[in-house]
């Protein structure tokens, strides 16, 4: 162990990035960080998410604890989660959505007049704080062809004669507490492949065995050149690990005719947002309280700062 | 505990008529003499948690 180094720098590497969508590269890493990342944007990252319900009045078909669990679930913008508190450490109040600093307060009041069905939706909830609003989904609905009158996330309908009425104070919390407060819709990474084909031993096939065996692959890794009858590796991210085409080549008689193996420290991550914050955001923010994670075990009064162990881990952070 | 128990009102389960019964009485209609009622949702606020 001595003067041994573990001391990395990962790298990250941005391939496509929308509000609610991204896709990158991380390199020169192991798996138990791309996993702590992982986890860390799903159960980790603070939102604000309804927490309490109130309900004065409710005439409508669903009951009370129906309409207090759907609210819970709606996503709310929450740029401003990282730098609220939680209501549980909060010393300004006791969460009852008197204070600014840890919750946000929502009414919502809706009754139906007409003969027509109303829709109540999250349009309808008005916030105390202009930073903290249900999410508007109409751009990318407009984007995608909807119906440009989209209204929202439905919370009940009503009928002529049917009201509703109530506050509801939103928190901040951690997808770990409830799901309703992660960030993330899914986040996954993948092993980045490697693959390489024995040129040699290809060579020995005909024209009709290459094509079955480029066709044998679920997904479209590989392709036959049609000039100078090749097979090429075209797009190695499809592969799904799937070991269709090793199978195919022993069944063939060729095994050996491709060798695939997955790199142990590249990782190609998709990140998807419910749109409380932007994906790029989400990744950030994870990189933050992994970092605060790590500076709690290391400043703990058991950790031995020269400790062999956290010493490197903590040097593998600083080079991240 | 509480000084005067208040009088809850109920409504009928056959005519709708509402009525107001006491602690002791019979569980009847006084228009229509059905003896289902239906308790009223509480005038207060209820609170829930959006869990």
């Amino acid at each position: 162990m001595e003067g041994s180094s573990y001391q990395r720098f990962p790298k990250v590497k941005i391939r496509e990035l929308r509000d609610d969508y991204a896709k990158f590269e991380l390199r020169d890493t192991d798996a138990s960080m791309a996993n702590a990342l992982r986890r860390v944007m799903i159960a980790e990252v603070p939102t604000i998410a309804i927490d309490l319900v109130e309900i004065e009045v409710n005439s409508s078909v669903l009951n009370d604890e129906f309409i207090a669990h759907r609210l819970g679930l709606i996503p709310l913008t929450s740029e401003r989660a990282m730098s609220m508190r939680f209501s549980r450490d909060c010393d300004a109040c006791d969460g009852d959505g008197q204070c600014e600093f840890c919750s946000v307060e929502f009414h919502l009041r809706a009754k139906c007049h007409s003969d027509q069905t109303l829709d109540v939706t999250s349009k309808d909830l008005y916030s105390s704080d202009h930073t903290v609003v249900p999410v508007d989904f109409s751009d990318s609905a407009a984007a995608t062809g909807e119906a440009l009158d989209t209204k929202g996330i439905i919370i009940v309908k009503l009928r002529r004669g049917q009201e509703l009425r109530l506050r509801a104070i939103a928190r901040k919390g951690i997808g770990k507490d409830h799901a309703k407060w992660s960030p993330a819709a899914t986040v996954t990474f993948m092993y980045e492949p490697s693959i390489h084909i024995n040129e040699d031993l290809m060579e020995t096939l005909t024209l009709e065995e290459k094509r079955t065996w480029v066709e044998s692959c679920p997904t479209r890794v590989f392709e036959l050149d049609p000039v100078t009858h090749q097979v090429m590796v075209v797009e190695p991210e499809a592969y799904t690990y799937d070991d269709e085409v090793i199978k195919k080549a022993e069944a063939m008689g060729k095994a050996g005719l491709v060798d695939i193996t997955a790199r142990e420290d590249s990782f190609i991550f998709t990140v998807e947002s419910t749109g409380a914050i932007k994906a790029s955001q989400l990744i950030l923010n994870a990189i933050d309280i992994l970092k605060q994670k790590l500076d709690a075990v290391r400043l703990s009064d058991d950790t031995v700062e020269a400790d062999d162990q956290f010493g490197e881990l903590g040097a593998h952070m600083r080079g991240g | 505990m509480d000084p005067q128990p208040e009088p809850v009102s109920y409504i009928c389960g056959d005519c709708g008529m509402e009525n107001t019964l006491k602690q002791g009485d019979v569980i009847q209609c006084r228009e229509c003499g059905y003896r289902i009622l239906y308790k009223k949702r509480t005038r207060r606020i209820v609170q829930y948690e959006a869990r």
